[in-house]
């Protein structure tokens, strides 16, 4: 069931995206679909945002008619890491949302660049870093919203389902 | 007991092995799986990297699963415009008041140009006649294919966009399909080229990517010959350069495509004519062998909701 709501969830952000926000100079740097991502990521762990972030990353590069792959390298990477992040140590912390959307929208940014790079492509490094900091802003701003419907949408798991990474022997 | 007794004997008094807790393989299980998940996705995304990057074997993938999406997008796209018109609306009435008396300026200014420009195409028309003088060709001579924006530009270094229309697509007044290279417009002006095409769909590279580049010219000053391309700014300013610091390039001047004047073994795929921008700041300094020109586009980028194909007639 998450898995189909996490599914409708990225994919209406997608849209969004690509159809309406993508076109306001705000929002061209930002994205929700990584705020949605890291959201969903935070509340349902590593696996989970490693898969949601390589469909997500082959629907963007689907609908765009990019190079197929490079979003959902990205994303995978992004959605195991916070997963990783949201298990191990701070799911439930007011700051996590927070500073998670900031750490991956600044290395979401610099590694699509190093990419296109790799690929040959242009990449205007200095333009990306110029506006960084407003698609950080948004991001951030966006955090407070989307991560708030996906708590409503994933309920954290009770106590006794959570991953124990440390157990403490003899 | 032994002298060489290990810290487990000293603590436990004997060697007997003990069995794990129940939990640690699970964990142990699940850390493996998570690791495989992981590592799979990531060289499945390396794979799709190196095909779709070095061959065309997904482009029919790709086309048909952008086809299936299409419909999302202009739902998307139908359900969002009333909010973008109001949002248009309230910005434009803004800025109306300003534009007012800007443009009862030119009005004025330009009313006085159609005559001189009348008479001017009157004896153009006349002279060509007499001398059979077979120009440039403009956009007269393609077909033009109307097509919906689908997504706008994924990124501020990926300047592309969607557009609704494919190399299935019929058009009217050619036997001809759309085709990678294919110049596409709105009414305001140049808009980019088609750089790839799908059955239904294809994407344009706008002219404020980093890849390209335009052969231009000043309207007012024809032998200013240059090349447009992306400003430097993260703004749609476009930069001309290449322009020989002899020719007078003026500051509100109409930038057009230059076409396939003084044409080599590579001619310029735009055809003669078409709108790029005017002129909002052009420089000269000591060290530059050419002209700093800044370019404003006549189209706005950012509210791109259709735009047309130049497909040849031919």
């Amino acid at each position: 069931m998450d898995g189909v709501k996490a599914a409708v969830l990225l994919f209406v952000a997608s849209l969004l995206q690509m159809s309406v926000l993508g076109e306001y100079p705000p929002f061209r740097s930002a994205s929700i679909v990584l705020v949605a991502l890291l959201a969903v990521s935070l509340l349902r762990g590593s696996v989970f945002g490693a898969v949601a972030g390589f469909g997500t990353g082959l629907l963007l590069d689907t609908a765009t008619l990019g190079t197929l792959g490079v979003t959902s390298l990205l994303l995978t990477i992004a959605g195991f890491w916070i997963g990783r992040y949201g298990e191990t140590t701070a799911r439930d912390r007011f700051h996590a949302p927070y500073l998670s959307v900031a750490v991956v929208t600044v290395l979401y940014a610099y590694g699509q660049i190093l990419l296109q790079f790799v690929l040959g492509e242009p990449a205007p490094a200095g333009l990306v870093t110029r506006e960084l900091f407003a698609a950080l802003l948004v991001n951030l701003v966006l955090t407070l919203p989307v991560y708030g419907l996906a708590r409503r949408l994933f309920p954290p798991a009770e106590h006794g389902d959570r991953v124990r990474e440390v157990r403490l022997l003899g | 007991m032994p002298r060489n007794r290990t810290v487990r004997v000293a603590v436990l008094g004997s060697s007997v092995q003990r069995s794990a807790a129940p939990g640690h393989t699970q964990t142990r299980s699940s850390a493996v799986k998570r690791r495989v998940v992981v590592g799979v996705l990531v060289l499945l995304s390396l794979v799709l990297i190196t095909v779709s990057f070095r061959s065309t074997a997904l482009d029919g993938v790709q086309g048909t699963a952008a086809d299936v999406l299409q419909p999302f997008e202009t739902a998307a796209d139908h359900v969002a415009r009333p909010f973008r018109d109001a949002a248009g609306w309230v910005r434009r009435l803004a800025d109306a008041k300003s534009q007012n008396a800007k443009l009862r300026r030119q009005i004025d200014a330009l009313r006085q140009q159609v005559y001189v420009d009348e008479n001017a195409l009157q004896e153009n028309v006349a002279l060509k006649g007499q001398l059979d003088y077979h120009g440039p060709p403009t956009i007269a001579a393609f077909a033009r294919a109307s097509a919906a924006v689908l997504t706008g530009p994924p990124s501020t270094s990926d300047q592309s966009i969607t557009i609704a229309v494919g190399s299935a697509n019929t058009i009217r007044g050619t036997t001809g399909h759309v085709a990678a290279g294919d110049v596409v417009i709105t009414p305001d002006g140049l808009v980019g080229t088609v750089s790839r095409v799908f059955s239904h769909v294809s994407r344009v590279m706008l002219i404020t990517d980093e890849q390209s580049a335009v052969t231009a010219t000043d309207l007012n000053e024809p032998t200013a010959v240059g090349v447009v391309q992306r400003g430097n700014g993260s703004g749609a300013v476009l930069t001309m350069g290449e322009v020989a610091k002899e020719k007078h390039v003026g500051i509100g001047d109409t930038i057009i495509t230059n076409g396939n004047l003084g044409a080599g073994l590579l001619p310029s795929m735009f055809p003669h004519g078409i709108l790029i921008g005017t002129v909002t700041s052009a420089g000269i300094s000591d060290i530059d062998p050419f002209q700093s020109i800044q370019v404003q586009p006549f189209v706005d980028f950012t509210s791109l909701q259709a735009v047309i194909v130049l497909v040849p007639r031919s």
